[in-house]
This record gives C-alpha cells, sequence and structure tokens, in this order.
C-alpha cells in the first residue's frame, strides 16, 4: 500500500477508504502510557501509570478534573489534552452559570466529539492526538466515554487506553461481569490488577507512578493521596478477584 | 439577542409596559404546586383582552406565569421552549428540570437588567421533579428566590395575610385552590385592574394541569346596594 500517496493531509482519502492522518493520530493514543477507567453502579475508577521523562523530573499527571460530576484521563499528546481539559471546564462552568447543575456527561462527550471531527475534515488542520476517558455521574446514571482524535465517541463499562492497553482489556474481558456490583474498594482493586498486567516486567507499581481517580453518585472527584495509593496497592498481593465472586 | 430594536440604529429601551398581567398567586401544597391568575390583559387602565390563556406548560414538568408586559411573557415563553426543544438533538434523553429553567430565566432577566433594558416581569416558575416540589420567583432584576408560596403585583399587598391564615405547605390540592379563589376575590373587589375570571394550573406527580377558566364568586346583592343606604344618608 503505497501509504504516501493518500497521508499528507486530511482531506485525502486513500483507495481503501481510509483517513491516514487520522490513523496517525490514534497511534499517538496508542504511544501514551496507560490509563483505564471502569464503572460500577454507584461509581467511576481512573487508574493510570504516569510517565517520569528522566529521573530528574517529576510524573506526569494524567487525569484532570473538569467539574465535581466529570473528569478525565488522558492518553497522548498532553498539550492537546490539556486544550481539551479547558474546554471541558469552561463548558461546564457556562452550564453551571446557567442553570445551577451538572453538565450532563453525554452531552459534553458529545461536544468535544464534535470539536474532534473538525478537525478531521479540514486542509490546514490536524486531529487531536489525544484519547480521552471521560468519567462523570449525571441523573442518567454512571457513565465512562472515550472519545478518539478521530470524533467518535463511545460509552464503555470498562476500557484502557494507551500503550500495552490490550493486557488491561484482557483482564477486564474476565472480570467486568463483577463491576456492576462492586464495592469502591473492589473496583479500585480490580482497576489496579489491571492496571499491573500492563506494566513492563522490570517496572512495579508505587504511589508516585500510580494515579487513581474516584468518582461516585455520593462523592465528588478525588485522587488517592499517597498514603491511600500505598495501601491500595499492598492489598492487591491479597486481592483474588475469585474470592469476590465466592462473596456473592 | 431578543430585543435587537437596533433597526432604527438608535437602542430603544423598555420603559414602561403597554400591555399588562395582572397578579399571579402561586402556592405549593402536598402532593405538587398550584398557580392561579386571572384571565385579563390591560391595556393601561383599559380592560381590553379579557380572555386570555396566561399559564404556559414549558415542559412535561414546568409552569411559567408571569405578570407585566404581556409581549414580554410571551418572548420568554419561546426562550423556555427553546432550551427544551434544542435538549432534543443531544439524544440522551436528558431535559431540563423546574430548577433549570428557574436559573436560567434569573440569569436572563439579570443580564437584561444590566443593559437597562430589561423583561418587565415579575416571573414565575413551578414544577414537579424527582419527588420534589418546586416554586421560584425571578422578579425584574434578575432576583431569584424559591418558596412555598409566592404571589406578584397587588397580591403582594392584599393576599398574604390570606395566604398565612388559610394555607400551609402540606395541605391538600382543593384547600389550596380554595385559599387562591379567596384571594382573586379580594383582587377583584380591591385591584382596579384585576378581573373576575381566573384560571388554575397546578403541577404534581403526573404532570401539568392546567384548568379551564372560571369565574370568582362575588355577591353583589347586598341590601345596601339595593337600598341605596349610603345615598338616603347624603340627603339628610
Amino acid at each position: 500500500m503505497l501509504k504516501h500517496l493518500y497521508d499528507t493531509d486530511c482531506v485525502t482519502w486513500s483507495p481503501q477508504g481510509k483517513l491516514f492522518q487520522v490513523e496517525y493520530a490514534m497511534e499517538a493514543v496508542k504511544q501514551g502510557s496507560i490509563c483505564l477507567g471502569l464503572k460500577s453502579n454507584e461509581n467511576v475508577v481512573l487508574c493510570s501509570l504516569k510517565r517520569q521523562p528522566s529521573e530528574l523530573a517529576g510524573y506526569q499527571e494524567k487525569q484532570f478534573k473538569i467539574d465535581d460530576h466529570m473528569a478525565i484521563a488522558i492518553a497522548g499528546l498532553t498539550a492537546d489534552a490539556r486544550v481539551l481539559c479547558k474546554y471541558m471546564r469552561t463548558e461546564c462552568l457556562e452550564y453551571k452559570y446557567t442553570y445551577e447543575s451538572h453538565h450532563p456527561v453525554g452531552r459534553l462527550v458529545f461536544k468535544v466529539a464534535e470539536k474532534s471531527q473538525h478537525k478531521t475534515q479540514s486542509g490546514a488542520k490536524r486531529p487531536y492526538g489525544v484519547g480521552l476517558l471521560v468519567a462523570g455521574i449525571d441523573p442518567n446514571g454512571v457513565h465512562l466515554f472515550e472519545t478518539c482524535p478521530s470524533g467518535n465517541y463511545y460509552e464503555y463499562k470498562c476500557q484502557a487506553i494507551g500503550s500495552r492497553s490490550q493486557a488491561a482489556r484482557t483482564y477486564f474481558e474476565s472480570w467486568f461481569h463483577l463491576f456492576e456490583k462492586s464495592t469502591l474498594e473492589q473496583l479500585i482493586l480490580h482497576g489496579l490488577s489491571a492496571l499491573k498486567k500492563a506494566i513492563m516486567e522490570d517496572e512495579e507499581l508505587n504511589e508516585k507512578n500510580v494515579e487513581v481517580g474516584i468518582l461516585g453518585k455520593n462523592q465528588k472527584f478525588i485522587h488517592l493521596n499517597a498514603q491511600e495509593l500505598k495501601e491500595y496497592i499492598q492489598k492487591l498481593e491479597t486481592f483474588n478477584a475469585n474470592t469476590q465472586i465466592q462473596q456473592e | 439577542m431578543i430585543f435587537n430594536s437596533e433597526l432604527s440604529g438608535q437602542q430603544q429601551h423598555t420603559t414602561s409596559p403597554v400591555v399588562t398581567g395582572g397578579s399571579v398567586i402561586a402556592l405549593v401544597y402536598k402532593g405538587g404546586v398550584v398557580i392561579g391568575t386571572d384571565t385579563l390583559c390591560s391595556y393601561g387602565s383599559m380592560a381590553a383582552f379579557k380572555n386570555v390563556e396566561k399559564i404556559a406548560q414549558v415542559s412535561k414538568n414546568t409552569l411559567y406565569v408571569s405578570s407585566g408586559e404581556f409581549s414580554d411573557f410571551q418572548q420568554v415563553v419561546k426562550e423556555l421552549a427553546k432550551i427544551d426543544r434544542s435538549a432534543l438533538q443531544y439524544d440522551d434523553g436528558v431535559h431540563p428540570s423546574p430548577r433549570d429553567y428557574g436559573n436560567f430565566l434569573a440569569r436572563l432577566s439579570y443580564k437584561k437588567r444590566c443593559k437597562i433594558n430589561p423583561l418587565y416581569l415579575q416571573n414565575v416558575i413551578a414544577g414537579f421533579h424527582n419527588g420534589e416540589r418546586y416554586l421560584a420567583l425571578v422578579d425584574i432584576y434578575g432576583t431569584y428566590l424559591e418558596s412555598n408560596f409566592v404571589t406578584t403585583g397587588f397580591a403582594s399587598y392584599f393576599c398574604k395575610a390570606i395566604i398565612s391564615n388559610y394555607w400551609n405547605e402540606n395541605c391538600t390540592l382543593d384547600q389550596a385552590k380554595q385559599v387562591i379563589r379567596e384571594c382573586f376575590k379580594v383582587l377583584f373587589c380591591r385591584d382596579c385592574r384585576a378581573h373576575d375570571m381566573i384560571q388554575l394550573g397546578y403541577v404534581d406527580e403526573q404532570g401539568v394541569h392546567i384548568e379551564q377558566a372560571e369565574r370568582v364568586e362575588t355577591k353583589w346583592d347586598f341590601n345596601g346596594f339595593k337600598t341605596r343606604a349610603n345615598e338616603k344618608l347624603h340627603t339628610q
């Protein structure tokens, strides 16, 4: 396939019906470090692996609060993520100012998707190189969405994006039937277990390189602090999804 | 926005109302909220339009009524309906709650007041959402107040005593309606711009119900009127 003939800009189709620039943008998401999300009837949990550019540097934050009832986890170009984050925060604030209530989650994801699609249909623009996992609670229930540089968005029960995310997704496929009725603690442990599957052999999870954010019907979005993270990572040793089945 | 009078090149401002609606009384009762208003639109001191339906259903569970400039009322009804309609395009089944409408109207009124071109209205929004009753007043300045009972216009002067004596927030629908009818009886007697045809509407768990207009009970066959007792006094 002579890709290079059709991949110069967004306004060129390939004979196979692909927009290569958009596909390349999706690759950027796959290069980002892993982040995953999973939800139960009451809570949503976001877990991510933070990268450290060098020993001298800090760890790159991957989760951002959009509003009390909504948060995102990013994979891909951090700069592009910042743009989308700012947009989402502004929209939520304006909605709150006008209606004194929370922006419905699906609607905001739709707006982000519209914005993303716009960038895929212009000669002078490039798609956003970031995928978002959007966790949110609204009157319609508990939500987890994924957005793509292509402008598509999907709702999930649980999803992982970024590098080596397939390993986490495999874990999810085996255990997601338990998530609906899981407690918050079980959900966090499931998330961390999935994250553990996706790290390299010589890496390990610790309170510095892991980021966990939780949202609930009665719980505004918060990050777990270093102490709590340490405890949960320790609990991982004895956590076994099989035991959850026995309890039910 | 909606009052775009830049056609003449000169910014015009609402200085005084032309066609006005009368008092509005709204009370919360055990299962919902009931609103009463008369069916008159006055042209100054002339009772010009006597059969006007002034209770607007804005959504499945929200009612909107106002007193003041009637054309502003009609415009606001359109603006509120727009919000609900535009919610359809998102395909997510989420519709504005009564509180959303109330706050939106407060923002709108405040914006126009800041431009010294107000919506010349005292607005009342009533609704029932998620098992909770909702009643709010938004005034001409954009002040937003949620309350168990709301009165606008002359009703604020004449009717508060009647309401506090005969109504409580957990009364039945019929009791609340009776209190409103009593209030409009008094208003018809004492407010020059009031009318004896009123309309009641209420919103509860099942949704919105707007009733037919009814005539306020009045009694004119007093002995004094018939025998003209007062007149005799003056000739003595």
